[in-house]
């Protein structure tokens, strides 16, 4: 079996985020960056159903140079070939956009299964995976905690709402978005490293971004707006105004 | 002729010897006067087989040892400390006497005796072959036979001593089963003793003699071809290994070359390792003083070297198959060298400071262990946990790095920026355990009112030493890279630290990847100012549990004791200095999973609160952190828990906190 496993680089979790003086985006300079995720969930899930089926997992990363970092590191955890699609404007493009080079660099690839994150650590949109498999013209499915391969296709196991889950037989070839804590992650190790080194990446250019469906407007920090009304009375006077802001102004019963 | 009587009980016979009831006894040593041809050339051709088969076994090992893989750190130097150790270990018998007493001196007297014996053995076979050179007659000769009869008495008492213990005593890291092989060798050592002393208790040239002779020679002949195949190998090459051990302590050595991941199948094994191994001579010590070993674990420092040789001896010094029994198809010695043992170390290295014959054992089990994690062999939850951490975080706690930003704010630590003397380095328990955290912040004060300036870095990584002592060579590198460039960036110059696992890490194992700093740990900064802090006349108890980072690995003992002293009494616990007692956190252990067996913190926690103290005084914050509950756990009035530095700063006075102590972060 072939798998794709589409990643994303993002800053690191406990990275001080500032504002890039343009107000567009946050300020590369002086920020460490990581595999994002539930990108590294998929990549776990694509490695565990490599060592039992056996195949091919290679990982496809759109991005800047330094995103090849990660490519490697995910190289080093088992991966046996990269992808690097070289783009220095991700900023500016949409998740169409994104999806659309992706896609690109994947078809050629003609793979059995792709997977990635259900979405990202930074922007979180959660739709480059559905909007790829669109592009793909190949069935999908989100939410994933398990994969098990079943010859012609596949079961899965979708994390639904309330603890529910929902099991799914789908045919191959196939786009899954898998979700964080399904596996055990690995780690990264010198051996691995050392055969990464061996191990082909291969780098194309990303088609020229067209002008985007959604841009992003402004970024800022979550703004503090801390309103505490003290209420006062008797007992029986601050609940009757509890129920009362309960019922009319957060409008929750 | 005159003889000197060995007895005086009965008058002096005219003939100058001495007619005990039907006895003969005399000063000098009764040789056979003649050998037939037929006799030397029986004698020759004893040798000869007996050489032979002494080679025979002897040669394969050998082999085994000089075609292992080479040392990449192998280094004579320093000479002197090797002809020092050399000098006390082997010939003054030092460690084997001063750790065990007593079956040290008799094993002593037994070394000394072969020592003394090795020109008697000399001449006993050259008279065989006709080629005698120290006559009994002699003046040299009567000297020097009498002296080794000296020596031969006290050998047959110690072997008798040894063999006693060894069968009836019977210590339980002897191992539940019997040597027989020991057995037989205490009797051949016996023999040999008893056939020399004989030859003063028989008349010259009577039959009895060379009976005595033959007796004697056929006993060395035997002796010597069992001396490959028993422990008794170490009598030919333990002093070797004495002399080439890798020098330090429990150094991990660097790898060589992109396919160097550690200890992962026998081509691995180094030359100094192959030494080690074969000169193990099962004495126990190593698995006596093992916290492993002492709690119910798989693990047995003694079966580690044993297992080495097991399979050296049965798949060879290149083989391919793997060594660890996980990954190993079925062997004849199937339960040594398991992965569950190789991680149950706390590499407190207390099998190596006991090991009198140079084994150094905490390479070996972390070289198991990198052969396990560098290739990912290695699958544990834990420890899977604590890498991702180390990899994602920078700490071992898994925190977010904010959390010592915060730490630092609170306390006002001002951050390094050259023109401080110290460094203050935090570490992972400092920076982010509120334990740790508290002993930390009492180290500041203390420095505070000493007037020494320092600073702490804006950001600062784990050392690593959990990787490092877990075989993780990737993240460890990562980490002592970063430190190393963090230091140089910043331009510090010294460093000072509480945890004796930093200390260790950054002076000793960054040394792979460059020099850092000079680093010290706080006990010895506090030590040299001990003059200028208070000294405390409460005369409280306090026992003091001596770190293995600290004391084993740096030789540091006196310095926290000197601190202890100046705020109580000091108590010392039954096992102290060089024979502490680990607190179960080292090596890795204090982030993987529950422990097997008994808790090894809880063992040492209920030996501190034997003593009575009221306080238990510890130096390491992982310590700390491991009695925290365990004392708890084995006392209903369990003694206060403090660092030295807590010891130290309770007496100073009272500062007038200046700092932006509630300030809080402003990030919320």
């Amino acid at each position: 079996m072939k798998i794709l496993v589409a990643i994303k680089q993002v800053p690191e979790r406990d990275a001080q985020v500032h504002v890039a003086s343009d107000g567009k985006w946050i300020d590369e300079s002086d920020l460490n960056y990581t595999i994002n995720e539930p990108d590294a969930y998929a990549l776990e899930e694509a490695l565990q159903l490599k060592e039992k089926n056996g195949g091919e997992v290679v990982v496809v990363c759109a991005g800047p140079e330094r995103v090849t970092s990660t490519l490697r590191e995910a190289l080093a955890k088992g991966a046996d070939r990269a992808i690097h699609i070289e783009a220095d404007d991700m900023g500016s493009r949409d998740t169409l956009g994104v999806a659309q080079i992706l896609a690109d660099a994947m078809k050629s690839e003609s793979p059995d299964l792709i997977l990635t994150g259900l979405q990202s650590d930074d922007l979180g949109l959660g739709q480059t995976g559905v909007v790829m498999a669109e592009l793909l013209g190949i069935p999908h499915a989100t939410i994933i905690m398990h994969v098990e391969a079943t010859g012609s296709g596949l079961k899965v196991k979708r994390e639904l709402e309330d603890g529910w889950f929902q099991h799914v037989e789908m045919p191959l070839p196939a786009l899954l978005t898998i979700q964080s804590g399904g596996n055990k992650l690995r780690y990264a190790t010198l051996m691995g490293i050392k055969k990464a080194k061996t191990k082909e990446t291969k780098t194309v250019q990303a088609a020229a971004a067209t002008a985007p469906a959604i841009a992003l407007d402004r970024v800022y920090l979550p703004e503090k707006q801390k309103k505490t009304e003290m209420l006062t009375g008797t007992p029986d006077q601050v609940a009757a105004k509890i129920v009362e802001k309960l019922k009319f102004e957060v409008r929750v019963i | 002729m005159v003889d000197v009587t060995l007895a005086a009980v009965t008058c002096a016979h005219p003939s100058g010897t001495m007619l005990f009831p039907a006895m003969w006894v005399s000063a000098t040593l009764a040789e056979p006067a003649h050998f037939s041809w037929l006799e030397t050339g029986l004698l020759a051709a004893g040798i000869v087989i007996s050489l032979a088969l002494f080679f025979w076994r002897f040669g394969p090992i050998l082999r085994n040892i000089l075609h292992s893989k080479q040392d990449a750190d192998f280094s004579l130097h320093p000479v002197g400390r090797r002809v020092w150790d050399f000098f006390w270990e082997v010939l003054c018998q030092g460690k084997v006497i001063r750790q065990r007493p007593l079956p040290g001196l008799a094993h002593a007297f037994v070394f000394w005796g072969f020592l003394a014996f090795a020109l008697v053995s000399s001449n006993h076979i050259a008279n065989g072959l006709q080629i005698g050179f120290l006559s009994p007659e002699s003046s040299l000769g009567k000297f020097y036979f009498l002296f080794a009869a000296a020596w031969a008495l006290l050998v047959a008492v110690g072997i008798t001593g040894l063999f006693i213990r060894r069968f009836f005593v019977r210590p339980i890291w002897f191992g539940k089963k019997v040597s027989i092989e020991s057995g037989w060798i205490a009797f051949l050592i016996f023999l040999l003793m008893v056939s020399y002393l004989g030859a003063f208790f028989v008349s010259p040239g009577g039959a009895a003699v060379k009976a005595l002779w033959w007796t004697h020679t056929l006993t060395l002949l035997v002796f010597l071809p069992l001396i490959p195949h028993t422990k008794h190998l170490h009598l030919v090459i333990s002093p070797v290994t004495v002399f080439l051990k890798r020098d330090g302590f429990s150094n991990i050595p660097p790898l060589s070359g992109d396919e160097d991941f550690g200890l992962v199948a026998g081509k691995d094994v180094t030359q100094l390792i192959s030494l080690q191994v074969y000169s193990c001579v099962e004495c126990g010590r190593c698995t006596e003083h093992c916290p492993a070993a002492n709690s119910g674990k798989v693990l047995n420092p003694k079966e580690i070297a044993l297992g080495v040789r097991s399979y050296l001896n049965e798949l060879g010094s290149v083989s391919d198959v793997a060594l660890l029994a996980e990954a190993r198809p079925e062997t004849a010695f199937a339960n040594l060298l398991s992965m569950e043992a190789a991680f149950e170390c706390t590499t407190c290295g207390a099998c190596e400071y006991q090991c009198p014959v140079g084994i150094q054992h905490v390479p070996v089990i972390v070289g198991l262990r990198r052969g396990a994690t560098n290739t990912g062999v290695w699958e544990d939850t834990y420890g899977t946990k604590l890498f991702l951490a180390l990899e994602k975080n920078g700490n071992a706690l898994g925190l977010s790095a904010m959390e010592r930003d915060k730490f630092i704010q609170k306390e006002a630590f001002p951050i390094f920026d050259g023109t401080q003397e110290y460094c203050l380095w935090l570490g992972c328990m400092g920076g982010y355990d509120p334990k740790g955290r508290e002993i930390i912040a009492d180290f500041a004060r203390v420095m505070k009112y000493l007037g020494t300036t320092f600073g702490v870095l804006k950001k600062e990584k784990c050392t690593g030493d959990p990787a490092r002592r877990l075989g993780n060579d990737l993240v460890f590198q990562t980490l002592a890279e970063a430190g190393l460039k963090a230091f140089e960036t910043a331009k510090v110059q010294k460093i000072v630290a509480i945890c004796p696992h930093c200390v260790r890490t950054i002076a000793n194992d960054w040394r792979e990847y460059g020099i850092a700093p000079e680093i010290e740990h706080h006990s010895e900064f506090m030590a040299r100012h001990k003059d200028r802090l208070p000294k405390q006349a409460s005369g409280e108890s306090i026992v003091y549990h001596d770190p293995c980072y600290l004391g084993r690995y740096r030789d540091v003992y006196e310095a926290p004791r000197e601190m202890v002293r100046q705020a109580g009494t000091l108590v010392e616990a039954p096992r102290s200095h060089e024979r502490s007692f680990c607190c179960g956190a080292g090596g890795g252990l204090a982030f993987l999973g529950e422990e097997q067996g008994e808790r090894v913190s809880h063992i040492r926690a209920a030996e501190l609160a034997g003593t009575g103290a009221q306080v238990v005084g510890t130096a390491c914050p992982f310590c700390n952190t491991m009695f925290r509950d365990a004392l708890a756990e084995v006392s209903t009035a369990p003694p206060q828990l403090l660092d030295i530095a807590q010891l130290t700063a309770r007496a100073l006075p009272k500062m007038q906190e200046t700092g932006i102590m509630d300030q809080g972060t402003g990030e919320q």
